[in-house]
């Protein structure tokens, strides 16, 4: 601490570092620079080195979602049961819109469940950073994990919904399958898959922040070109439109939750490496799209 | 250690725009410009440059809006610099007045996160946990989510949290201000500690007392610009020169 007297030279520098540029002074005392983008092996490191911190912030923030209010967390089921009803009593009974499908409450229920899963991961994921503010002001660490822990909240409500899920399927009447083992990992590959969508938007609401305006409008389209309500190929048909909706992202993950549930879905291979690939791709494009703009996140 | 070098600071913010070279527009265009397109680019911080070395305590003195809290985020790693770099050699803290934590979480939430983001690992946050309810003395309001604090309480929590990983540079904007005499006697003991552990603290206040009490050196940024560098009753003296012009120029 005696060491430390301030010189009148304005800067703070000692007597025998007069003379040198600060770069020299920093550099000489083994000193790194602060901020910048950490090369991709280093950042991956920092991600899986404050992995506590990612999964304990998804956590509080699944916790504290339903805290404000008397019956707290059990708005957990609460929420998926009113949900179905809602959703049962429009398409089952007033719309009508179950042809060509025998089981339709089973499908209308796996079909509002997941999307509303997806819908949430990229509405939120969107916001992982720009919503963060007081984190991202505060705290250095790696921006990524954001994204990461946002779908993760998303994931922890959803686990409720997908009990409620496997209560009301089979008293839909949909008998017990092997297949039904699988749907932990129709629901993996789709929430990897949702933690990419959110890397890619999060950094483009960044930049343009009017990216999120727009996105509720696409979820809106999405949702009637994902066959969340009806089956894609009883109205497109199944040709080239046909086939293009029912292997876009959302189709594939609903399709896929249907193939592990009921019986009418048929399991196929080509629906799994359609979700395979989508999950990997986009996860892979979109982590190094966000890391690459790592130094940005922070300026307002 | 720290060498800040040339550094300039420049931030996007939405929702507003100063009136600068539109005020000649007729009225309703100035109107629309408020309205769409209303993002302002503010200049901070200004090429500031300096070198702190271990074990000192240096304030940061100057009016409101002069970049102090600005420059203490981008030290701390959590806002980029638009030019000029800054160089440090350990873990940087950053105790803010507002923002830092979640809240509508717990204490006890928060407390975890906090330690957990500071890089710590949780064996080492179940450790400190106890400590820190203890110096933030907080009591029951632990389990509490932080929107029910006071500022006082809210700030003894953040200043417990930003300390238990014994950071290698403190830095502490304004969080001093609002707790009462006890924990500004506690607090002074903490930065004590980091300073002999060859720590170094930066400290934003607008309470020269404090300053005096803490700082062994003083910096004085003046809108954006570093004006003063030196001891701290020669700088203050010079700061307060100014103010009490100001204060005498807004009598009249």
């Amino acid at each position: 601490m005696t060491s430390a007297e301030p010189v009148a030279d304005g800067q703070g520098r000692l007597p025998d570092e007069v003379g040198l540029s600060l770069k020299e002074i920093a550099e000489s005392n083994g000193l790194r620079q602060v901020g910048g983008r950490p090369r991709l092996g280093t950042y991956l490191a920092g991600l899986w080195g404050r992995r506590h911190f990612a999964w304990m912030l998804a956590k509080s923030q699944a916790y504290s979602q339903n805290q404000g209010s008397y019956l707290g967390q059990a708005w957990n089921i609460l929420n998926p049961l009113i949900n179905a009803a809602v959703y049962l009593t429009i398409f089952g009974y007033v719309l009508k819109t179950d042809r060509g499908i025998e089981n339709y409450i089973a499908y209308l229920l796996i079909g509002i469940f997941f999307f509303q899963f997806i819908t949430r991961a990229i509405t939120l994921g969107s916001k992982a950073v720009v919503g963060n503010t007081g984190l991202v002001n505060s705290l250095q660490f790696p921006r990524a994990l954001l994204p990461i822990s946002t779908v993760l909240t998303e994931l922890l409500t959803f686990l409720p919904a997908t009990v409620v899920l496997l209560v009301l399927v089979p008293l839909s009447g949909e008998p017990f399958t092997w297949w039904w083992l699988a749907l932990p990992g129709a629901i993996a590959l789709m929430h990897v898959w949702g933690t990419g969508m959110a890397f890619l938007l999060a950094r483009l609401v960044v930049e343009v922040r009017d990216v999120a305006n727009l996105i509720p409008f696409i979820m809106r389209a999405l949702m009637y070109f994902s066959g969340v309500f009806f089956s894609i190929t009883t109205y497109a048909g199944s040709g080239l439109l046909g086939t293009a909706l029912a292997y876009q992202p959302v189709a594939v993950y609903l399709q896929l939750a249907r193939t592990c549930l009921m019986v009418e879905a048929e399991p196929s291979a080509t629906l799994w490496l359609a979700a395979l690939g989508w999950a990997v791709g986009t996860l892979v494009v979109g982590f190094l799209f966000f890391w690459r703009a790592e130094a940005k996140y922070g300026r307002g | 250690m720290l060498v800040v070098d040339d550094v300039h600071l420049k931030y996007k913010t939405f929702g507003g725009k100063r009136r600068t070279g539109s005020s000649r527009l007729p009225g309703w265009a100035r109107g629309f410009s408020q309205g769409v397109g209303a993002v302002d680019v503010v200049h901070a911080v200004k090429g500031v440059s300096f070198v702190a070395h271990h074990g000192e305590s240096i304030g940061l003195i100057g009016h409101n809006g002069s970049g102090k809290s600005t420059l203490l985020r981008a030290v701390a790693g959590a806002m980029p610099v638009t030019s000029g770099a800054i160089y440090t050699d350990g873990v940087a803290s950053l105790l803010g007045v507002s923002g830092a934590l979640i809240k509508n979480l717990s204490g006890e939430r928060n407390i975890i996160l906090g330690c957990l983001a500071l890089g710590l690992k949780p064996d080492e946050v179940a450790a400190h946990y106890e400590e820190v309810v203890e110096f933030a003395d907080i009591g029951d309001f632990v389990r509490l989510p932080m929107e029910a604090y006071s500022s006082g309480m809210g700030a003894r929590l953040r200043f417990a949290i930003s300390t238990a990983a014994s950071p290698d540079i403190l830095m502490i904007d304004e969080a001093l201000a609002t707790g009462d005499a006890s924990f500004k006697a506690r607090s002074q003991r903490r930065i004590d500690e980091i300073r002999a552990r060859a720590g170094t603290v930066l400290l934003v206040s607008h309470s020269m007392g404090t300053i005096k009490e803490t700082c062994d050196r003083v910096l004085w940024l003046d809108s954006g610009v570093l004006r003063a560098d030196g001891k701290p009753d020669e700088v203050i003296e010079a700061y307060m020169e100014t103010q009490r012009a100001k204060v005498e120029a807004s009598k009249k």
